[in-house]
């Protein structure tokens, strides 16, 4: 009975992932990204990573897709249908993300996997909050200093010029 | 010993019980909230059916469930469809952490506080697809609102979790409840502190009065809802009614102690709790008039969240100094 709730999880995520980029109205392409968004969390609760899964809403629905929504409902007519999906780049696009599949789907075809050999993974707050600020302090401080620059940014491009 | 078919039995009830209690929690919330705001407002409230008007929400129940679903014809059908859900099942879901007693509580997560914390920010999702589906100005304005409204003060809300969750040291709900157990954390300042930031944070979250310019019905109709009829503006007031309870019942557990009393049973003192929070929301909200959109975006980023950063700065050091 596990497997079958992964496979349905599974699907979902890849319906909702194909959907979002297939569907022509793009607000529907937003909500079918938050299916996917919102499966993926599923994922990890199923795989006992409970943090991770509330992390995944907290951050990419809650945070991630409404500022999508927001940038959709800001920006004029993109709501609307009769733009074109494609531009003039559709078939060097295409030949890229193509060829990007094959070799990604051969690595994972045939590829060593390393297994979890014993137990669950780590769920304990208090490892991972230890290990955020000692063994990976240095990517941490990293995405610290890029959401400043973001965050500096935004000031500076919605600053009003006097 | 795993016996898969009873367990996923024991979930099932478990889930009908939740979905009972949402109900009528917000059938008897909507008849207190009547009754508070005429005993505000000098007078009666609902009176004719059944004494004292309880039996008024049942006929209001029945009317809505009869009523015909009428959707705009401009309308986006898909988001127009799924938008109500959006809003109402984050909702149910976020009752599978509440402790409504020591024993009382479907499913202690290791990680509840943050569970609850984020299963409700989906509503946003809803709230938006209300807007833009509905092919209305005044829903999309008040969509807007309402999402822009409920990200920012998202900020100071969960900043003001952290203090307790750095004094406990836990993120479970029944783990929080235990640590206050020798003493409720409210008695210190800092707590107290996170306490009103958590208060008044919330009362935006759910977009009442003070903070109600998403619904401001003397300038947008009644904002992101104003297309729905039957049992789909049930779904979206139901859930506005779940969603009151739920903060309550989250400022209740954190800075109240949750079931912890004198005597027992314990949910008694729970629900006591948390009905008496309601009730203070609800006073607010038919004393205070509302405040202007651009004030209540200040307040958050300008004045709250720089509270609740330095209360946390505050009870890090406080912490680390007793060791």
């Amino acid at each position: 009975m596990n497997e079958a709730v992964f496979y349905i999880i599974a699907f979902l995520v890849g319906a909702g992932a194909l959907l979002s980029v297939t569907v022509r109205d793009i607000f529907h392409g937003a909500i079918w990204l938050a299916l996917t968004l919102i499966s993926i969390a599923f994922l990890y609760f199923y795989l006992d990573a409970g943090f991770l899964g509330v992390i995944q809403i907290l951050v990419y629905v809650g945070g991630i897709m409404a500022l999508f929504v927001f940038a959709i409902m800001l920006t004029a007519k993109i709501g609307d249908r009769s733009i074109s999906q494609v531009n003039r780049q559709f078939w060097p696009g295409l030949l890229i993300a193509a060829t990007l599949f094959v070799v990604l789907g051969k690595v994972v075809m045939d590829g060593p996997w390393m297994r979890l050999q014993a137990g669950s993974p780590v769920t304990d707050l208090k490892t991972i909050g230890t290990s955020l600020v000692t063994s990976y302090v240095v990517p941490f401080e990293f995405i610290s200093l890029l959401l400043l620059a973001a965050l500096v940014g935004a000031v500076v491009i919605g600053k009003v010029k006097k | 010993m795993n016996y898969p078919l009873i367990d996923l039995v024991f979930l099932v009830v478990k889930g009908v019980y939740i979905l009972a209690f949402f109900a009528v929690n917000a059938m008897f919330l909507i008849w207190l909230e009547r009754k508070v705001s005429a005993k505000v407002q000098n007078r009666l409230g609902p009176m004719v059916v059944g004494p004292h008007g309880s039996l008024q929400l049942i006929a209001d129940t029945v009317k809505l469930l009869l009523k015909e679903n009428i959707v705009p014809s401009s309308a986006d059908r898909f988001v127009w469809w799924l938008a109500p859900f959006f809003v109402a099942v984050p909702t149910i879901a976020a009752f599978l952490c509440v402790p409504f007693s020591n024993v009382w509580i479907v499913r202690d997560l290791n990680v509840g506080v943050l569970f609850i914390c984020s299963i409700t920010s989906v509503c946003v999702l809803g709230v938006f697809m209300a807007g833009w589906g509905s092919n209305n100005k005044y829903s999309l304005l008040g969509g807007m609102r309402a999402a822009a409204q409920i990200i920012s003060y998202e900020v100071p809300l969960l900043l003001s979790v952290l203090v307790i969750i750095m004094e406990a040291g836990t993120l479970s709900m029944q783990g929080i409840v235990h640590a206050q157990e020798a003493g409720l954390f409210l008695l210190k300042p800092n707590v107290m502190v996170a306490f009103l930031v958590y208060l008044i944070s919330a009362t935006a979250e759910v977009n009442r009065v003070p903070f109600d310019i998403p619904e401001a019905e003397s300038e947008l109709v009644s904002g992101y809802h104003t297309e729905y009829s039957g049992m789909k503006f049930a779904m979206f007031f139901l859930a506005e009614y779940a969603n009151l309870f739920i903060i309550s019942a989250v400022a209740a557990t954190l800075f109240l102690g949750g079931w912890i009393g004198f005597f027992r049973p314990s949910a008694v003192w729970f629900l006591l709790k948390v009905y008496g929070i309601i009730s203070f929301l609800m006073w607010v909200r038919w004393t205070l008039p509302r405040v202007r959109m651009d004030q209540m975006m200040a307040f958050a980023w300008k004045i709250l969240t720089p509270i609740a950063l330095v209360n946390i700065l505050v009870t890090g050091l406080l912490l680390v100094l007793k060791g």
